[in-house]
């Protein structure tokens, strides 16, 4: 009987750039630029490294050893490491198949971006006219342009969870279009999957690099760059900054989801991934710090250019109620002479007193933004100013794009390399088929999140599906490599594999600091759950233009409830299956040994 | 006599400023002509005025179609710094009769855009308080640009998907021809120590389960 060889990466540099692509992806443009604004600016780098350093860099060695030692997916692997872990491998893989849900709903908002973007005006840019034209409509109004165009045409997002409505479809093809693209990169497994990474790792730096030449030069930016990297040290003290500092590590390198395991188990045996490990989280925080660069000088030419927009609209409305010429007031002296009118013509100013509004650089600097509200409202709006925006507008969904889709691979890859080790479907179906079977069955049961509220769903999905079952799978990884598997053996392992045994650094981030770090992080998320009482979201008010929280009803509370469970159950009743097996098998030993 | 004389002379404009001041009929104009110019910005003098009260005259002309509405019907009052004044419109045949505000209204709207273009301003710089802007209808596209983009890049991908697959299926068919083929040159070939060497052709050598590396599962 001939065994089909195991197929590989064409060279090392194929690997590092996977990892790369499936680490960097939209949490670094979205969410760490935030928590270094929420957290004290430049002063957030210093957890930030540390957690590097004590969780980062040891977990995701470990997670590559795993793979390139066990040669299989997470199932295969970890019951290779000990028959009761099975249900950790399968955990890994329904929390990949969360993630793969919703998150390929992100690259179907940057396709219906990206597509609209070939048009002489930015659809975001302006409002749409009403029936009569004499106005604008009302939504649009009182919201603003691009959230807009981001709640109504993009999403058609209804007032709460509970109002379904039909499907978009505009979003249900582009969902099609992203699921397609991702079977095409996927289909020959780690073949097309090593071709494409050359692209989807290196593209989004070429146009990161562009940006940070054109932010940086656009007016105001300045002041968003100072605003960012002035470090204000006192939010060190703050347990919040260490704990988002952690998570941030922990989440953004994408431990425990078996995609790093999958991506390994296709390495040679004496790949040095130990280097590797360092060199991808390295890259992958550096990015991380990159993108924020980028992302604050866009935020400062935001913030300038509203600051301004203000401090004009002050102006008219000083010119327009005392009938002054033009040349009087100028932006710079506005703030100077409302005060003086409100001296000399107290009556008259009073009546204009409610439509006074106070023009603040720093409030404007303020007003933080995470997730895909940063991505596709802030950003948009501030493209839709810049001079040329159409391009500028490609080039940045282009970006989201492969960040997107190289994120994707690693997901998909963690759940068609389990199924491909399974003898029994890889014997029936080629490995073609069950790649565009994973793929068509995520597509249907993604198109639930392209329905009308749809958007609350994917909040669900986004804050539940993949936090805690997280923390909960790597901890239970550490303690079995270390303490079941036993770290003597782990050791003598990476020695056949790498010719040297790893130094004490390794060994007591493996050993203590890592699991204490995780399980503090587990308690920590528990104790918000319980403490925030019930889970609330924001829905979009259309009378309002904005969102307002509401809380869940009861049977979104119960789907929450349930994704929390079925990953992590998954450990401990596999566990038990397996020993209920083996003590069968044991029983029937013995009855043939006695007859 | 003189006084008479004077009172004729004065009367008309103090009439008409009356008329223009006290009038519900009227309209406040607003031009921020320094905003919309720049650099480039004109004075606002009397000439400018002139060439004002002629682009309403020639509105009203449009919208009534009665060609006797001329400069002296439109009466400007208030003229602040800001370049902000009211003005009436009285009737040609009857100069003390101003014309209602909904049929000013109305030319002003059906003209806006050449009396925009006379000045070089557009419609958040020239104000008529009280009569809102026309907007401009939005474009009706025969087909969404944004399908003709997304057909585009689908049809790319299909073609690339369909392929892919193509090569793959030709080569299973290869591979199996190929061991077809190989079985049946076995016979002709002249074989030494009993195996032939054409058979090693394609293969990497046969895998020898003596040496594998299975016994890598813990054992309990």
């Amino acid at each position: 009987m001939s065994k089909e060889a195991r197929p590989s990466w064409d060279s090392p540099m194929q690997f590092v750039l996977a990892c790369v692509s499936y680490a960097v992806g939209l949490g670094n443009v979205w969410r760490f630029p935030y928590l270094c604004q929420m957290h004290g600016g430049g002063g957030f780098l210093i957890p930030y490294l540390l957690m590097l350093i004590l969780e980062g860099i040891p977990l995701f060695c470990m997670e590559l050893a795993i793979g390139q030692k066990m040669r299989l997916g997470s199932i295969g692997a970890w019951m290779a490491i000990s028959p009761y872990l099975g249900g950790l491998g399968i955990a890994s893989v329904v929390t990949s198949m969360y993630l793969c849900l919703y998150y390929n709903v992100i690259n179907a908002w940057s396709f219906w971006y990206l597509f609209h973007s070939f048009q002489s005006v930015l659809p975001w840019a302006e409002c749409p006219v009403d029936v009569n034209r004499t106005g604008y409509l009302e939504e649009c109004e009182v919201a603003s342009s691009t959230q807009y165009f981001f709640y109504r045409e993009t999403l058609n997002i209804s007032s709460s969870i509970d109002e379904n409505g039909g499907l978009h479809m505009g979003q249900a093809l582009c969902l099609l279009l992203a699921w397609i693209i991702v079977y095409l990169f996927i289909v020959r497994g780690v073949k097309s999957t090593g071709v494409v990474v050359y692209f989807t790792a290196t593209f989004p730096y070429v146009v990161l690099f562009i940006y940070l030449i054109r932010g940086v030069t656009l007016h105001g930016a300045w002041n968003g760059v100072k605003y960012m990297f002035t470090p204000k040290l006192e939010q060190l003290a703050n347990p919040q900054t260490w704990i988002n500092a952690a998570t941030q590590i922990f989440f953004s390198l994408g431990l425990g989801f078996g995609s790093l395991i999958a991506f390994s188990s296709y390495n040679h045996h004496n790949n040095d991934f130990e280097k590797q490990a360092v060199v991808v989280s390295l890259i992958n925080s550096g990015t991380s710090v990159f993108a924020s660069v980028v992302t604050f000088s866009i935020y400062g030419f935001k913030a300038t250019f509203n600051y301004e927009s203000c401090l004009e609209r002050m102006r008219m409305l000083c010119l327009n109620s005392f009938d002054l010429s033009e040349e009087s007031i100028s932006v710079e002296n506005v703030t100077a002479w409302i005060s003086h009118l409100n001296i000399t013509h107290p009556e008259s100013f009073a009546a204009i007193a409610s439509k006074i509004e106070h023009c603040s650089l720093e409030a404007e600097l303020d007003t933080a933004v995470e997730g895909t509200g940063l991505a596709f409202i802030v950003y948009s709006e501030a493209i839709k100013n810049m001079p040329l925006s159409q391009l500028w507008s490609v080039l940045y969904f282009i970006m989201l794009l492969l960040l997107g889709m190289g994120s994707m691979l690693g997901n998909v890859t963690a759940i068609i390399t389990p199924l491909a080790d399974i003898k029994l479907l890889s014997h029936y179906l080629s490995s073609e088929s069950i790649n565009g079977l994973v793929c068509l069955l995520c597509l249907l049961l993604g198109l639930g999140f392209t329905s009308r509220s749809g958007n609350y769903w994917f909040t669900i999905f986004n804050e539940y599906a993949a936090t805690l079952s997280l923390l909960f799978i790597v901890f239970i990884e550490v303690i079995s490599v270390c303490y079941v598997y036993g770290l003597r053996r782990f050791e003598r392992d990476i020695e056949d594999m790498l010719g040297h045994r790893p130094n004490w650094y390794w060994k007591v981030m493996w050993a203590v600091v890592s699991p204490l770090l995780l399980f503090s992080l587990f308690i920590f998320y528990i104790i918000n759950y319980i403490q925030g009482g019930t889970p609330t979201y924001q829905a979009w008010d259309k009378d309002l233009g904005r969102s307002v929280v509401k809380e869940y009803p009861v049977y979104g509370q119960v789907f929450i409830a349930l994704l929390l469970l079925s990953a992590l159950s998954c450990v401990p009743l596999a566990a038990l299956h397996s020993l209920c097996r083996r003590t069968q098998r044991g029983t029937q030993i013995r009855q043939h040994r006695h007859a | 006599m003189l006084a008479g004389v004077l009172l004729l002379i004065f009367l008309p404009p103090l009439v008409a400023k009356d008329l223009c001041k006290d009038s519900q009929d009227g309209f406040k104009v607003r031009l921020s002509i320094k905003t919309a110019l720049g650099e480039e910005a004109y004075d606002w003098n009397e000439s400018e005025m002139f060439l004002f009260r002629s682009t309403l005259a020639y509105a009203m002309r449009k919208e009534t179609k009665n060609d006797t509405y001329d400069i002296t019907n439109i009466l400007v009052c208030n003229d602040t710094p800001r370049v902000s004044f009211m003005f009436v419109v009285t009737s040609p045949g009857q100069p003390d009769q101003l014309i209602p505000k909904e049929q000013v209204e109305k030319a002003v709207r059906e003209n806006k855009h050449r009396i925009n273009n006379a000045f070089l301003l557009s419609d958040m710089t020239l104000e008529f308080l009280g009569i809102p802007p026309t907007l401009s209808a939005p474009i009706i596209y025969d087909t969404e640009p944004w399908l003709i983009v997304f057909g585009v890049v689908i049809g790319a991908v299909a073609v690339g998907i369909v392929a892919l697959l193509m090569s793959t299926v030709s080569k299973k068919r290869r591979a199996k021809e190929k061991a077809a083929g190989l079985s049946e040159e076995d016979e002709g070939i002249v074989k030494e120590n009993g195996t032939a060497l054409s058979s090693f052709g394609g293969k990497e050598g046969a895998y020898n389960q003596a040496f594998s590396n299975d016994d890598r599962f813990t054992k309990l």
